[in-house]
């Protein structure tokens, strides 16, 4: 591969990195914190690759000038390398799969595919951990909070509040889940919380639409066995539209 | 004529004739046109559930660890360019085995995940550290900085035992690696492009040189990472979920089974504490297992060796890495009482 196309990816890669920081979409690949860092990555990566276009155009016109190029030690240097940079092509996947395909947020089929766990925190956690809820008539709550709560809080913090809670539908063959991802760090380590939806309207809604409902928790039906998935009896459900940050933290 | 030998580069240098050949440009500039014009194709190919969540997955790791390769190849430019091979020699012990011991606690001032270190390894070699030390560099410094140890508290609140046993283990894998090598490596198994020692920078061109070794070591290394990104997504999603689930008991074949999860799944060092943490039916010794192999040897990590240091490099160290890393983390975690 010629230096010219190396660098023309790498600035078409960084582009793609910086753009998807910059319109909100790298939320749907990694948690928000992580935004600064793929700004900078991607604008060095664009950078590198402007750098080395100005001065190999500028070397150009020197030699041109004056034929015997004036930098011969740094690009035998360069040469040394071109052999090796067949794999760069592959700099092209990622930037295709952003620019044309653009991947969404991992959804229910994910959440089929993994299984369903307690977030960290609660496994380890007390009953200090789980302060009583706040006053109010519907509670919102995340779910992981929520599904932490059902498992492993021994005060009975939720039982006979109503909580209101946000995620998406996803039916399985033992009824229907509201869920939602939880990362860590990126979608590569994304694990799914689940509340069993005990009562009709889910079910009639396709897999991946948005809802938020309010409602109680069955208490007593989050157990090791079915991986800490309590069942939940809503009492109202609306749909809303897919937020931008999909996952929780 | 001078703007047509502008636009047209004449950049590559030592291009003999202006024969008509269709260059890697123009390759390029047609892949880009057909994939545009395909995109509805394109998309349509993805819009099946396993293909979807894989290529999310793909994405998520390139955008997670392109920035971390990114501050590896400027750090690896700055050791070119600004850090004379003669300094090295002089803060180095001359032993390997005594530098062995210097690398890996140098390890915990990178605070970055494995994709950082191993352009810095390489031109740390590059630069005329004894290889044995690199290498012991390489291994240490995702598994035993800051910021992993500080994640790796966070997710396993109430447990400094974990931090410990992780910190013991991730340094004496990356020693015990690096003193092998010393003892039975054979240099000619690293490619001869990865050796090669950089002629000593004049004054004036430090930055030229900073830039040019940035961008190379970028463009070869990131080809790489993404072949890892690829095959890790592709395991992530075929991977079945009941390996994590019925290994409660179990406690040597968990062991097994979470090391190798730990080199397909290919986590970021600094998230994988989270992912051991969550999986609650576990003993604490597989999750430690987990986090030990993990920053030392992965798919994502090995394409990046073999494509730095050469491919009969590669498939010798990544499977003595693989039982080392999980020996010391067994022995490690029995010593500090994780079992």
């Amino acid at each position: 591969m010629k230096r010219e196309t190396q660098n023309i990816l790498l600035i078409l890669l960084g582009g793609a990195l910086v753009k998807i920081a910059v319109n909100g979409d790298y939320l749907r690949y990694v948690k928000p914190a992580q935004q600064p860092w793929i700004i900078t990555g991607g604008a060095v990566m664009v950078l590198l690759g402007a750098v080395a276009i100005v001065r190999d155009v500028l070397a150009a016109r020197t030699k041109v000038a004056a034929d015997p190029g004036p930098d011969a030690p740094d690009h035998a240097h360069e040469d040394g390398h071109a052999h090796s940079a067949r794999p760069a092509w592959l700099l092209l996947v990622p930037v295709l799969a952003v620019f044309l395909v653009a991947p969404p947020a991992l959804g229910a089929d994910s959440v089929i595919r993994t299984e369903a766990r307690v977030p960290a925190s609660a496994a380890a956690a007390n009953a200090a951990a789980f302060p009583p809820l706040p006053a109010g008539d519907v509670v919102p709550l995340p779910v992981n909070e929520f599904v932490s709560r059902a498992g492993w809080d021994k005060a009975g913090t939720l039982d006979g509040r109503t909580v209101s809670l946000t995620g998406f539908v996803v039916h399985t063959d033992g009824g229907t889940l509201l869920a939602r991802l939880v990362i860590s760090c990126c979608a590569a380590d994304a694990f799914p919380v689940t509340v069993r939806l005990r009562g009709g309207e889910a079910d009639h809604l396709a897999s991946d639409a948005w809802i938020r409902i309010t409602g109680q928790v069955v208490p007593g039906t989050a157990t090791r066995a079915n991986s800490y998935t309590p069942d939940f009896t809503p009492a109202s459900l609306t749909t809303v539209p897919a937020p931008k940050d999909p996952y929780e933290y | 004529m001078d703007t047509l030998s502008g636009a047209d580069t004449g950049t590559e240098p030592g291009r003999r004739t202006r024969r008509f050949r269709i260059s890697s440009v123009e390759v390029l500039c047609a892949i880009l046109l057909v994939a545009i014009l395909g995109q509805g194709w394109l998309q349509q190919l993805f819009d099946v559930p396993a293909l979807r969540t894989g290529s999310t997955v793909f994405v998520a790791v390139c955008v997670q660890a392109l920035p971390f390769l990114v501050l590896g190849v400027l750090i690896s430019g700055a050791i070119a360019a600004f850090v004379p091979a003669r300094v090295l020699e002089k803060v180095l012990p001359r032993r390997a085995g005594a530098a062995v011991g210097v690398a890996g606690l140098a390890g915990v001032a990178l605070p970055g995940c494995e994709c950082a270190s191993v352009p810095v390894a390489r031109r740390l070699m590059g630069q005329g550290v004894a290889p044995a030390a690199a290498l012991t560099f390489l291994l240490a410094a995702p598994a035993v900085n800051p910021v992993v140890l500080v994640a790796t508290a966070v997710a396993f609140p109430g447990k400094p035992e974990m931090v410990l046993a992780r910190f013991a283990g991730s340094l004496a894998t990356a020693m015990v690696m690096g003193w092998l090598w010393a003892r039975w490596g054979k240099l000619e198994w690293i490619t001869e492009r990865a050796l090669r020692r950089l002629p000593d920078v004049a004054g004036g061109q430090r930055w030229r040189v900073f830039a040019e070794t940035a961008r190379t070591d970028l463009v070869e290394a990131g080809g790489f990472l993404v072949l890892g990104a690829l095959i890790s997504s592709a395991l992530n999603v075929l991977v079945p979920a009941k390996w994590f689930g019925v290994l409660g008991d179990q406690i040597v074949l968990g062991v097994l089974v979470m090391a190798v999860l730990a080199v397909v799944l290919a986590l970021c060092s600094e998230a994988d504490a989270f992912v051991a943490a969550s999986l609650t039916a576990l003993p604490l010794l597989p999750k430690l297992v987990f986090l030990v192999v993990g920053p030392a040897v992965d798919v994502k990590l090995f394409a990046l060796q073999a494509g730095t240091f050469g491919r009969s490099f590669a498939v010798r160290f990544a499977p003595v890495t693989f039982v080392v890393a999980v020996a010391c983390a067994v022995v490690a975690g029995l010593l500090v009482g994780v079992a």
